[in-house]
């Protein structure tokens, strides 16, 4: 029956990182602005993608 | 169109900023084999650096940009912006308010150059806050060096003050945001466990299985009860020791007695409720965090004015040096300039120079104003062409705009009493409830003389009373009505206002653009039969023209337009031109008598007629005599008379303010049967006259759109607006009709009152559980798992109740 624990234990731990990464998302922002995302898709990216996506990628 | 228009004028348009440059002036140079004129070194230099850097693009996705040249030439001090820099490693953030921003491709063009400096790691323009935020390596380049980018392209960047009640509304959403999803997470756990207890309780449990069951529970609802329930412990705690009992003192106390008892129970081998504690904190902070995210919007309202609010000013000093300065260095009697598409920062009069004033968010004409020598400018309004120089009469925090900001803010603040009846119930609630489970506790011991018996009791009636479903009963019911509204393009702000809507005993209507459609028609036409198309030769010449008056000329004309010649527009006047060799113009009264074209005594008698009945009128001349005379007026939108006749039917009181004069107000309160008019109000009074109906005990409703009735829409117990409204109404409204069709306010009523009466039915079924549950857990005959389960149940009830509203 010791499989039990091993199998809470693995509950716990894939439901506390799921928590770290909540808390990961909250303090990074990913929760501050609702609205933005959706209009940004519809921007033209006229420039050779080279110069924009790096950029994109660091960003907080 | 005027950029290729050079016929006879010499007046071409300048290739960057479209500005018309008369032939001399202008620098013609050759690029990439074509020629470009330019209206100044600025423009010229602009466009080198965008062509330069390969982003011509901009020039061929612009639309709605309006004419005017860079501001290339203001002096930037980056030490006026360094305490908004926030420093993270080697990176350094600084969020900037950009002026000059013309169109959606401004946005494209600033973000594609600054990108390319080396050293900028990103950047971000807000089109509608004209915002960026900046990130860049500090080793790698200088803030001096971005700002000077920016200018570069002709735009100044000035350094963004937060709005500090914004961001403390949006910090506090976060920590609850922060708090309910830990809760969340943790009592989600705790309840895979709670689950196999309560299994084991009924069909038994291994011992060995069941303490490593009750040893993990605690360790999962120790940080829900102590970090997610932090705020209740500490309101709790403050209430405490201030003696006055509120809300938060049974959560704390239920919590932690559940809490407490359960650790207890671990070691004297008893059932555990950890869960009952977590799950009432994660409940109550889920309708917290609900009613944090309205007040943000509340918080936005306030910030959103305040952004018209500029922080510098170009103050000219004595020996004609000009400097930019914070606002609030600049005294009354100083003199300050201001450069063509800048907010204007503070209030004064005009003393050299004239433009057309963009008021609109002031008074809610949207036609610009003319500014001349000795008119008087306000802070927030825009200058939509031209210099002015001005000398300040209204200082920082005294200025027009400061007073709407602070009338906004007062009238936010003070919907608070409706939270504190609340608090008040809870104040007899809290202490009876307290009461009465010490004295199950102290029956039980003495009667049973068993600790655990008592113990369990008396959770009991504190697990029971615990406000559960009560606190879900009024925000659930509105959470799920305001969303069907929604679905039907009714955007209601939450929280009190959805209930608010059907206690509505009076409504206030705005007109200009809200029951009338904004646009003028024409009403009256007459010709004096001059030339036999008197029609065809106004509209030709109006062709060229963009004030909404000429619009609805050409609009009414169908048939073909002339070509018309030496086309001028004379602001606040009228227009000029040329059409089959005869000079026509169109314009004021006063654009007629400067030109000296004769007005008749008759003719004079007919405008003062069609004045008096609020009628704009246009007059038309051929040559040196009057051809013609027109008569527009904003007339009924086609769905006021059903909203009108909707609200009638239910009875409540009409009123129509306005800032407009007398004459329009009359005939449009007649045309739809309201006889309580009020016209030529500026924003601060109509607010006033809401205030003094809520004094007369009103509950009223103002319906607006303009920017200059944001005070009312605030001060009203409901404030409703339209889609195409002004931002600031939109947000400072309670209650935005987004598809702008007037008769879903009757809807709105409709669906607010069947909230409210499932509202009442779930109050009446939360008390009545109360009343009924607690006997029984004082008696004993309840298990503290029981009660529990009970509330859930309870809960379940109010929630399937309220889901009754989904159908509307």
């Amino acid at each position: 029956m010791i499989s039990t624990f091993y199998l809470i234990g693995i509950g716990l731990f894939v439901g506390f990182s799921a928590w770290l990464l909540f808390i990961w998302a909250v303090k990074s922002g990913q929760f501050d602005d609702p609205e933005a995302p959706k209009y940004r898709m519809l921007d033209d990216d006229d420039e050779p993608a080279k110069t924009v996506k790096p950029a994109k990628k660091k960003s907080p | 169109m005027s950029r290729s228009d050079t016929s006879g004028t010499g007046m071409i348009s300048c290739d960057h900023c479209l500005q018309e440059t008369s032939g001399e002036s202008s620098i013609i140079v050759e690029i990439n084999g074509e020629h470009k004129v330019f209206c100044c070194k600025g423009c010229l230099g602009v466009y080198e650096l965008i062509h330069n850097n390969s982003l011509d693009a901009f020039y061929y996705q612009r639309c709605g940009w309006q004419p005017g040249p860079p501001a290339t030439e203001v002096k930037l001090q980056a030490s006026s912006f360094s305490d908004t820099v926030t420093i993270s490693g080697n990176e350094y953030h600084i969020e900037l308010l950009l002026s000059g921003i013309r169109c959606a491709s401004c946005v494209w063009l600033i973000e594609k150059f600054l990108i390319k400096i080396d050293g900028v790691v990103s950047i971000r323009v807000n089109y509608a806050t004209h915002k960026a935020a900046i990130v860049w390596i500090g080793e790698k380049v200088s803030l001096d060096t971005i700002l000077h980018a920016i200018r570069s392209i002709g735009y100044l960047p000035h350094p963004c003050h937060g709005n500090a009640t914004a961001d403390l509304f949006a910090q506090e959403k976060q920590d609850l945001l922060l708090r309910f999803g830990t809760a969340g997470f943790f009592s989600m756990q705790l309840m895979l466990f709670t689950a196999a207890l309560y299994a084991g309780f009924f069909e038994g449990i291994e011992e060995r299985y069941r303490l490593a069951f009750q040893l993990i529970s605690w360790a999962l609802a120790t940080p829900v009860l102590f970090y997610s329930g932090f705020p209740f412990l500490s309101s709790a705690f403050r209430s405490l020791r201030r003696m006055t009992l509120n809300m938060d003192v049974l959560v704390a106390l239920g919590s932690m007695s559940a809490y407490f008892y359960s650790i207890a129970m671990i070691f004297y081998g008893g059932e555990i409720f950890f869960d009952t504690a977590s799950m009432i904190i994660t409940f109550i902070l889920l309708g917290r965090f609900l009613e944090a995210g309205s007040r943000l919007k509340a918080g936005n309202a306030i910030a959103e004015l305040a952004e018209l609010q500029p922080h510098e000013a170009l103050l000219i000093s004595e020996n004609g040096e000009t400097a930019m300065v914070p606002i609030a260095s600049v005294k009354i009697g100083d003199l300050i300039e201001i450069i063509p598409g800048d907010r204007i920062p503070l209030d004064g009069t005009v003393v050299e120079g004239d433009a057309e004033v963009n008021e609109a968010m002031l008074t809610g004409e949207s036609n610009p104003v003319l500014k001349e020598s000795g008119s008087n400018v306000f802070a927030g309004s825009f200058s939509m062409n031209g210099r002015l120089r001005i000398r300040v009469t209204g200082n920082a925090g005294n200025t027009l705009l400061a007073q709407i900001i602070r009338t906004v803010e007062e009238a936010q603040a003070r919907k608070a009493p409706i939270q504190g009846i609340a608090d008040k119930t809870a104040g007899y609630f809290v202490p009876a409830t307290i009461v009465l489970a010490l004295a199950t506790y102290l029956y039980w011991k003495i009667t049973s003389a068993s600790t655990v018996t008592a113990l369990m009791n008396a959770v009991s009636v504190l697990v029971i009373a615990c406000p559960c479903a009560l606190g879900l009963a009024t925000p659930l019911a509105i959470l799920i009505g305001t969303t069907s509204a929604g679905k039907r393009g009714i955007l209601v702000k939450g929280g009190d206002i959805f209930e608010n809507v059907s206690k509505t005993t009076s409504v206030v209507l705005d007109k200009t653009g809200t029951i009338t459609t904004g646009k003028p028609s024409i009403t009256d036409l007459h010709d004096y039969g001059l030339t036999p198309s008197f029609m065809q030769h106004l509209a030709s010449l109006e062709a060229a023209s963009e004030h909404p008056t000429g619009c609805t000329i050409v609009a009414a004309w169908k048939g073909e337009l002339l070509k018309t010649e030496q086309f001028r527009t004379i602001p606040g006047r009228g227009v000029s031109g040329v059409i089959e060799g005869t000079h026509w113009r169109s314009g004021s009264k006063a654009f007629m008598e400067e030109n000296g074209i004769k007005i008749d005594s008759e003719q004079s008698a007919f405008i003062a007629s069609l004045e008096t009945e609020g009628k704009t009128v246009v007059m038309v001349a051929c040559g040196f005599k009057l051809a013609g005379v027109i008569g527009m007026i904003d007339d009924l939108r086609p769905d006021a008379l059903p909203l009108i006749a909707g609200l009638r039917k239910k009875g409540f009181a009409m009123t129509i303010l306005t800032g407009d004069n007398r004459g329009v107000a009359t005939y449009i309160a007649a045309k739809c049967g309201i006889t309580d008019v009020q016209a030529g109000l500026g924003p601060l009074e109509k607010s006033a006259v809401i205030r003094a109906m809520k004094a007369k005990g009103e509950c009223v409703m103002m319906v607006g759109d303009g920017i200059n009735d944001a005070p009312a829409l605030t001060e009203a117990d409901i404030g409703v607006t339209l889609g195409h409204a002004s931002g600031i109404a939109l947000e400072s409204a309670s209650v935005a009709i987004l598809n702008d069709d007037l008769r879903l306010i009757n809807t709105l009523i409709k669906s607010s009152s069947r909230c409210f009466s499932i509202i009442r039915q779930n109050l009446v079924w939360a008390f009545s559980y109360n009343f009924i549950a607690l006997p029984l857990a004082m008696s004993g005959v309840l298990h503290p798992i029981i009660s529990a389960l009970l509330m859930v149940v309870s809960s379940l009830v109010v929630v399937s109740n309220s889901l009754r509203l989904k159908k509307i």
